[in-house]
């Protein structure tokens, strides 16, 4: 079980690709990830979760965490591609009131 | 060292003499003295090479050459492993280190399940690891009423464990707010958001039943809902409640809701540990519970928790992925 | 007292400073064991300036006074500097790589440590061993 992350910067867009699982000992290869992108006023940050096949709270807690770090930094961050599973847990964590989330939608890139 | 070399001349000529296993078997027996003495494997080369030199004269230069070197090597080589011998010895110390707070933990969040003359409580708290990230607070008087928050620490280990001890000091100094379920979670959410690190949050369920009104009032922080089974309607519904997360926003709001509880009715309460099944991807944790609920509704509270763990821990063979958590309130 | 300095720059150099401190160490007396043992020291404090701090140098010095023989390893650079020094003689702490790696166990090779390190400005240590 492992995880991939890779970033491709498009439109003004910096959209991140996250595959695999993210469980307590993949989260913090994502955290370090996710800790490394910058936020700038004219680039929104898309994260596509639709190769994400299991998340825990852990994982979860990362994606709080850059959240909360796009808010005091000014930046923008949308997640997209989550499964209803996923889309499931931000529900209930009432994140998904918080947050900018589309379900189930592949992100089209060249 | 001389001494070792004298023990190790006399094995060495022993063994080219007579080559029999029992030689061999004192050697073996002489490295574990070795070992004792932490004496390192370059010293180990050094005593073979003195001795052969003893033993043998008429060894060839090259033959000593071929010794210095092998020491060389097992210079580099020894300090790798002692490096290694000494992290070893430091995480048995931690191990032992965590052990002790894992026991000062279970000490310190303790939950006493209250013992009340016309409700039945049960509960099951099962850690995955030696920390558990759930905890369960009770407060209630006998015949008015029961208050109860069930709570899991995103984040593992130390860090939940020390944001637990928060949790619960807090929710021991709400005094005369124990009656309102929203408020609660205002106030354990200022708690946590003004004190815990980016990336750890709690989620809470917090219900407060009157036991002479007969209502359950509840409000959730990012909690998996709750469960209520209906005796009369024979009947499950959900106990939805929005609300965020504690710890993530300052000041965040939370919802009131409440239902009429009636005779037999049943309070199921739990953790994501029970509804999360990993490795079955369509499985419906909610109907299992409800299922293993509605056949043995006869049962005590306690003894339904029990059947409720014992049988997800089957179906998950064994090998849950998170601490397992479920509180049951009958009427 | 002898004392010999090389400048630290390239692999090279690695090799000089360790020859230097073999040919000391068993001018002083240490059995082969122990000549491996500070050449394996020397060796990993200058590959330390090599791969972190770019240039420094190794001092190697020869102490023979009466009843007293020993000889004194110092690795000065101008490097980044250590910020813990506490923890750079941890084990473990060298596993992560950079600055500092495997100072334990130069540590254990030798009899005796002393590190001084000012971030931004360089790193000095200072180790011995005794003849007994």
């Amino acid at each position: 079980m492992d995880i991939i992350v890779y970033f491709k910067e498009q439109n003004q867009q910096l959209y991140g690709f996250i595959e695999g699982e993210i469980d307590t000992f993949t989260a913090p290869k994502l955290r370090d990830e996710l800790e490394n992108i910058k936020f700038n006023e004219n680039r929104d940050i898309v994260l596509d979760l639709s190769k994400v096949h299991y998340m825990d709270s852990t994982g979860l807690g990362i994606f709080v965490a850059f959240y909360k770090r796009a808010l005091r930094e000014a930046g923008q961050v949308k997640l997209v591609g989550l499964s209803i599973r996923l889309r499931r847990l931000f529900e209930i964590t009432g994140l998904s009131d918080l947050m900018d989330i589309e379900t189930d939608k592949e992100v089209e890139i060249n | 060292m001389k001494q070792l070399e004298t023990q190790y001349k006399k094995m060495l000529m022993d063994y080219i003499t007579y080559q029999s296993e029992k030689n061999l078997y004192i050697a073996q027996n002489f490295t574990r003295q070795l070992i004792q003495k932490n004496v390192a494997p370059e010293d180990v080369v050094g005593i073979h090479k003195n001795v052969m030199k003893e033993i043998l004269p008429q060894t060839s230069n090259e033959e000593q050459h071929a010794y210095d070197f092998l020491i060389e090597v097992m210079v580099q080589y020894g300090m790798t492993h002692r490096a290694h011998q000494s992290l070893l010895q430091k995480q048995a110390e931690y191990d032992m280190e965590m052990k002790i707070a894992a026991d000062i933990q279970k000490t310190l969040l303790k939950t006493i399940v209250p013992q009340l003359a016309n409700v039945d409580i049960g509960m099951v708290s099962i850690p995955i690891r030696k920390m558990n990230g759930d905890y369960v607070h009770f407060l209630a008087e006998d015949k008015k009423y029961v208050c109860v928050a069930v709570t899991d620490v995103i984040g593992k280990g130390v860090p939940a464990a020390l944001c637990m001890s928060m949790v619960k000091y807090g929710l021991e100094t709400l005094e005369y707010t124990y009656k309102e379920p929203p408020y609660v979670l205002e106030i354990i959410n200022r708690v946590i958001e003004k004190s815990v690190d980016d990336s750890m949050f709690v989620s809470m369920f917090y219900g407060y039943f009157d036991i002479q009104k007969s209502t359950f009032s509840y409000a959730s922080a990012g909690h998996e809902p709750a469960l209520h089974y209906s005796a009369k309607n024979n009947q499950f519904s959900t106990l939805e409640a929005k609300g965020l997360l504690l710890g993530v926003l300052p000041d965040t709001k939370y919802a009131f809701n409440e239902v009429t509880i009636e005779e037999n009715d049943i309070i199921i309460i739990m953790t994501d540990g029970v509804t999360e099944f990993r490795f079955h991807d369509d499985f419906n944790a909610r109907d299992l519970i409800t299922t293993i609920i509605e056949k043995n509704k006869f049962l005590s509270a306690q003894q339904l928790c029990t059947l409720l763990y014992e049988q997800i821990e089957q179906m998950q063979d064994f090998k849950l992925s998170d601490d397992f958590t479920v509180v049951i309130i009958k009427k | 007292m002898f004392k010999t300095s090389v400048e630290i720059m390239t692999e090279w150099d690695i090799v000089e400073a360790r020859q230097i401190g073999r040919q000391e160490a068993k001018m002083l007396g240490f059995n082969t064991v122990d000549q491996a043992r500070i050449t394996t020291a020397i060796s990993e404090l200058a590959r330390n300036i090599y791969l972190y701090a770019e240039v420094g140098t190794i001092e190697i010095e020869r102490i023979e006074t009466e009843g007293e023989k020993r000889i004194i390893i110092t690795a000065v650079d101008k490097g980044p500097g250590i910020q813990d020094v506490r923890k750079v003689m941890q084990d473990g702490y060298s596993t992560s790589g950079g600055l500092g790696a495997g100072i334990p166990g130069v540590n254990r090779l030798m009899d005796s440590m002393v590190i001084q390190s000012n971030v931004g400005e360089g790193t000095t240590i200072k180790t011995e061993k005794w003849l007994r």
